[in-house]
């Protein structure tokens, strides 16, 4: 069951000695549950420190965080840990693969943690493995795949705890078209299962246009934009 | 188990540098086998010996030779049950590097003063009729391929032959064992034939060997002995195996202090050695420590994750080293002496350096490890 995401009021403002700076000012933003949101705006514009905070990673200075209702924000670091484990899927613009181990050892390594049998880890590293594609390439290094692969395979990797709220900091940065294309798309096919609500930020029009909302990011100040516009 | 992938994967993440660290940790619990094995090895001899019997040596020199006469009036005193001449007789055996030690001593009394030494009763008598005969330990027969009936030719380094030659042979009549195998690794032969076959130092005994029938009563007996030859050329010094052998490795010097010494400063090394290992491995990894954390591993298990590949790095390293060391203590012991040859490893300095190379471990792991549980997500995730 994907999950609904409600910021209210949410700000984060970081200080480096004298310096402030305001990465979110009072936010409010509404995500539905089985959402595919993107997170559209410049480099600097907080878009990551949102990401963190829906996800869990970082807490708000003012402001709430209600996920399915559950205020994230006021849970301590320990209980946010548990909750992340059990709600969230992370998909970085780095991906940060295990370069000694396979494919398929690397997408189980968020259920190592779980009562599961080493079957049932294969059985379902391979299942989200064949979400993305990527069920021919289970056997191989990270260092064997392209970039776009193994951004896919983070993906894959976020899935396999099959979360509610997929969080996906620029997942297309440093791709080409074509691989940026490909993951794009197996968000939009993931998305439209509507088991998982995807929250993804990214400096690209095009790929916001690939979501079924876009919320615009400028100075710490978020805005829904209509579909048409983001894409234009 | 299910970890064992990841952690794998962790230690092997820059093979060149952890392949120069677990050498480094190998060599180190080598060198700690080595030197402790030998030290406590020593100290296992020290403990296997009787208190029941005393050792009779120069006062001036325990190389000095005594007179022979002594053994008969050592023989009257009261307490003393057996008294034998010991004299020993070096030399190599075939080649060079081959030292073989023969000792010469009275054999109607051998097998009362040293109860521990098990010989069939034929071969005890095929020796007091041979005047050639020798009787060599089980450990020593194997690891020579010797069995009854060889004949044994030493070129002797401390005895020419009144002919002037150095070759002297000795035949096997008898093979003894002992409730400590490794220890039956010595020659015994006639005192008679040796001494007779001499052309110096005739009617001299290298030691003399006493049985007491009261253990408690030997520190009493060895001063009596000592009064008893006082005012005579060859005065006395008598001792317990035990304290006679302590004496001669403590010409050498302070064994146990060196050995600790040596061991500490080179344990020492290792924990920088390790420690900054551990540190680099653990810095490099950051953001994937990281991404671990975001996907649900807790900060503990984060924490014994880095714990765990410490462990295993350190102490599969040491565990080689020891294992190398093993074989290699008695070998280097033959070159120091024969009489050593049969010191092996005691498995408590195997379990210590299990133990030690868990504790290094543990201290050169622990503070990247408590640096990864407290990774701020944000920071380490944007690699600040």
């Amino acid at each position: 069951m994907a999950a609904s995401v409600s910021l209210r009021g949410v700000s984060r403002r970081y200080v480096h000695g004298a310096d402030c700076v305001d990465a979110l000012r009072e936010v409010h933003l509404e995500i539905a549950a089985g959402a595919f949101v993107a997170v559209l705006g410049p480099s600097g514009a907080g878009k990551t420190t949102l990401l963190d905070i829906v996800a869990g990673l970082d807490t708000p200075h003012a402001g709430a965080v209600l996920v399915d209702g559950e205020d994230v924000a006021a849970l301590g670091s320990r209980e946010r840990a548990a909750w992340r484990a059990r709600h969230v899927g992370l998909v970085f613009s780095v991906d940060h693969l295990v370069p000694l181990l396979t494919i398929q050892r690397n997408v189980e390594i968020p259920l190592l943690g779980m009562a599961l049998s080493r079957h049932e880890r294969r059985r379902d590293a391979l299942a989200a493995l064949d979400e993305v594609g990527l069920t021919h390439r289970a056997h191989c290094m990270p260092a064997q795949l392209s970039l776009g692969e193994r951004r896919r395979v983070t993906i894959a990797r976020a899935l396999v705890t099959r979360p509610t709220l997929l969080v996906c900091d620029e997942p297309t940065k440093n791709l080409g078209r074509d691989s940026a294309d490909a993951v794009l798309a197996t968000l939009q096919v993931l998305s439209t299962r509507a088991t998982t609500t995807i929250v993804m930020s990214t400096e690209d029009p095009a790929a916001a246009a690939w979501a079924s909302h876009v919320v615009a990011l400028e100075g710490g100040h978020a805005s829904p934009v209509p579909r048409a516009q983001a894409a234009a | 188990m299910k970890y064992l992938p990841l952690l794998w994967a962790g230690l092997w993440r820059k093979p060149v540098r952890t392949a120069l660290t677990m050498l480094s940790i190998v060599t180190a619990f080598f060198l700690f086998g080595v030197l402790q094995g030998v030290n406590a090895g020593v100290q296992s001899v020290f403990e296997a010996m009787s208190v029941a019997r005393l050792r009779v040596m120069s006062r001036a020199n325990f190389q000095e030779p005594l007179p022979i006469a002594h053994v008969e009036r050592i023989k009257h005193l009261d307490g003393v049950t057996d008294v034998s001449p010991l004299t020993v007789l070096v030399g190599n055996y075939q080649q060079t590097s081959n030292v073989v030690v023969a000792l010469g001593v009275d054999t109607d009394a051998l097998f009362r003063m040293f109860p521990e030494m098990k010989l069939p009763a034929a071969q005890a008598a095929a020796l007091a009729r041979t005047r050639t005969g020798v009787v060599v330990g089980a450990a020593l027969a194997e690891r020579r391929g010797w069995k009854i009936g060889d004949r044994i030719p030493i070129v002797a380094f401390n005895a020419v032959k009144k002919d002037g030659s150095r070759d002297w042979y000795f035949d096997i009549v008898g093979i003894y064992d002992m409730e400590q195998h490794n220890f039956a690794s010595e020659i015994w032969a006639h005192y008679e034939y040796i001494d007779e076959g001499r052309a110096m130092d005739r009617g001299t005994a290298m030691q003399i060997v006493v049985r007491v029938a009261d253990p408690e009563r030997a520190p009493r007996i060895a001063q009596q002995i000592d009064e008893l030859f006082m005012s005579s050329a060859g005065q006395t010094i008598t001792q317990s195996e035990k304290d006679a052998l302590q004496g001669m490795l403590a010409q050498v010097g302070d064994i146990g202090f060196l050995v600790d010494t040596i061991v500490g400063a080179v344990l020492f090394t290792l924990l920088f050695l390790t420690s900054n290992t551990m540190v680099q491995s653990i810095r490099e990894r950051t953001p994937e420590l990281a991404i671990l954390r975001t996907i649900g591993f807790s900060e503990s298990r984060v924490l014994w994750l880095v714990v765990t590949e410490a462990l295993v790095m350190g102490v599969s390293a040491a565990l080689i080293g020891l294992a190398a060391a093993s074989p290699v203590i008695p070998r280097m012991l033959e070159r120091v002496s024969p009489d050593f040859s049969a010191i092996r490893m005691p498995a408590a300095v195997f379990a210590w350096g299990c133990v030690i190379a868990a504790l290094l471990a543990l201290v050169s792991g622990l503070p990247p490890a408590l640096r990864a549980r407290r990774l701020q997500l944000v920071d380490a995730l944007a690699g600040r």
